[in-house]
């Protein structure tokens, strides 16, 4: 497993340009509602956000944001990719060949997303507060760890179906172009969910990345955690930990089994 | 044995046959994007979600939160406007600059150049994909946005859509350019093109006015032609509002602009020539 994490991270170190722009992007798309807002908004920007949101710290409320969705589509792009990539250059077949298990693999492939994912996201959040000028360790920085090492796991989960479903319909580009942007509304990249309507709300608090995000927020910026105190939020992280995971090797392991029965491993 | 055709196929020439070939270059663009059905309906859906996302995070510093303003807004212009133009370049720098990766990737570039149709078409071909798919995102999401920021103010209609017909031809021509870098540097264009778009969202200032960005940094936006084609573009539209337009006064910008759209696709197509012949005598036409 430590061997497959290596070999993509030696790989990436090798395109320092790619990792730059992953630290770039979410200060860049953080900064496009920032600065819309106190330019539209005026002196009443703070006041306004926090009437909305709960805090006046827009600027770290919206760089968490930013930051986590870099953590979530981190966690679909490398183990969507990484299966397509596979399909693409005809090496799954090999793969499937081979003794080791695609389970071990797959865990590999996570681990060194999490890696990047987390290197240029804690960049990202600390350049952005540099940038625009607050405080990044402001609030209880350990509790927010907490939420996102806990909501690292369910959330590979997921990415584990959906590396399934990639499996299932030969496609990945367009499908994780379409579930990142999914995820960052349903998870409130940049507002709080409560602005959804009733039964969209009820779907994103079924994903994980809410909790996380929503969890972060409170944890650093006080808006609020969904059941009043923290640990009954971080609980609702851990139930996802203890099914989504197993939940999703079952599924992936019955697409997998459903593909080589069918000829579809080496077609693509 | 072989049979002669009855009929000689009829051997176009000047006009009558560049226009075919754009037609059946377009065509084909098309056919291939609707036989994706999957990649088809998922970037639709995809603009979509993040026009949501974008105006809702734009929202949370509003009086009203998530609520549209009755009657004329000038955020909603703000930001519309900027937003057409930003899908644009967008899909320039991928459709047009960076479908030339693909194409090599393929490897079908260089069966393209033995074939006798027009080079400059196939790249006219995806200006004019471009034009029909994003042209029709386009004014989808605006009017979603519109639903949900507050309706669209729409003055001097005329000379906004010249405005934008400018920017575009510019915008185009910058894909050629980009076309002809990404010959130079293969993969890396994809790098480049996701800095680009990024540089673009914050010096050109699509979703936010100038006067957001620091001093020195709306010199940067002022030394960069597409910003005017955004400032004068939605300046227009908006009915020149107090402060509008901001990067310079309205007649300088619009000489900036059409010099832009006059100017660029050829300096583009230029340099994507210069770049193509460069690339056949190295044999690195279909290296990737």
């Amino acid at each position: 497993m430590l061997a497959e994490t290596r070999l993509r991270l030696i790989n990436i170190a090798r395109y320092p340009g790619q990792m730059a722009t992953e630290i770039i992007i979410p200060i860049v798309f953080a900064s496009m509602p920032m600065l819309l807002g106190r330019a539209t908004a005026g002196a009443d920007a703070a006041a306004n956000f926090a009437a909305n949101t709960g805090t006046t710290n827009y600027v770290a409320y919206l760089l968490i944001g930013s930051n986590v969705f870099t953590l979530v589509s981190n966690a679909f792009w490398h183990i969507a990719y990484w299966l397509r990539f596979e399909q693409e250059t005809g090496t799954l077949e090999a793969i499937y060949l081979t003794p080791t298990s695609t389970r071990l693999l797959a865990s590999g492939v996570a681990v060194y997303s999490v890696t990047r994912g987390l290197i240029s996201s804690s960049l990202a959040y600390l350049i952005g507060c540099l940038v625009f000028q607050v405080d990044p360790f402001e609030g209880n920085v350990l509790l927010a760890v907490a939420f996102i090492f806990v909501g690292l796991i369910p959330l590979y989960g997921v990415a584990m179906l959906f590396g399934a479903l990639v499996l299932k319909v030969k496609e990945s580009n367009a499908l994780i172009g379409l579930m990142q942007w999914v995820v960052s509304f349903l998870m409130g990249i940049f507002f709080p969910i409560s602005v959804m309507p009733l039964w969209i709300k009820i779907i994103a608090l079924m994903f994980p990345p809410t909790w996380m995000t929503n969890g972060v927020r409170s944890a650093l910026l006080g808006v609020g955690f969904f059941f009043g105190k923290w640990y009954l939020d971080w609980a609702v992280l851990w139930a996802f930990m203890m099914v989504i995971p197993l939940f999703s090797f079952r599924v992936f392991h019955r697409v997998e089994q459903g593909i080589q029965r069918n000829e579809g491993v080496g077609q693509f | 044995m072989t049979t002669a055709p009855k009929t000689q196929p009829k051997l176009m020439t000047g006009m009558a046959a560049w226009w075919d070939t754009l037609v059946v270059s377009t065509q084909k663009e098309l056919t291939i994007m609707l036989r994706y059905p999957v990649e088809f309906v998922a970037s639709f859906a995809q603009v979509f979600i993040i026009v949501i996302v974008l105006t809702l995070a734009g929202l949370m510093f509003s009086k009203n939160g998530a609520v549209p303003s009755k009657g004329t807004s000038n955020i909603a212009g703000l930001v519309v406007y900027g937003f057409i133009l930003f899908m644009f370049l967008s899909d320039t720098l991928w459709g047009i600059g960076y479908n030339v990766r693909r194409e090599q990737k393929q490897g079908t570039l260089e069966q393209l150049y033995l074939s006798p149709a027009s080079k400059s078409l196939t790249l006219l071909s995806r200006i004019m994909v471009t034009l029909i798919w994003t042209g029709s995102l386009c004014i989808l999401s605006g009017v979603l946005m519109s639903t949900m920021i507050g309706r669209l103010p729409f003055h001097n209609l005329p000379l906004g859509l010249f405005i934008l017909v400018m920017a575009l031809s510019g915008t185009f021509g910058t894909g050629f350019a980009f076309a002809a870098l990404t010959l130079r540097v293969r993969e890396t264009g994809q790098t480049i093109a996701n800095l680009a778009q990024f540089a673009f969202m914050v010096l050109c200032a699509p979703f936010f006015p100038f006067s957001a960005l620091p001093d020195w940094l709306r010199w940067v936006s002022r030394a960069i032609p597409l910003s005017y084609g955004v400032d004068a573009f939605r300046s227009t539209l908006m009915g020149f509002p107090n402060g509008f337009p901001e990067l310079a006064p309205f007649g300088l910008e619009l000489v900036i602009v059409i010099a832009f759209g006059v100017l660029m696709p050829m300096i583009g197509f230029r340099l994507y020539q210069l770049e193509e012949n460069r690339a056949r005598k190295k044999g690195s036409l279909s290296e990737y």
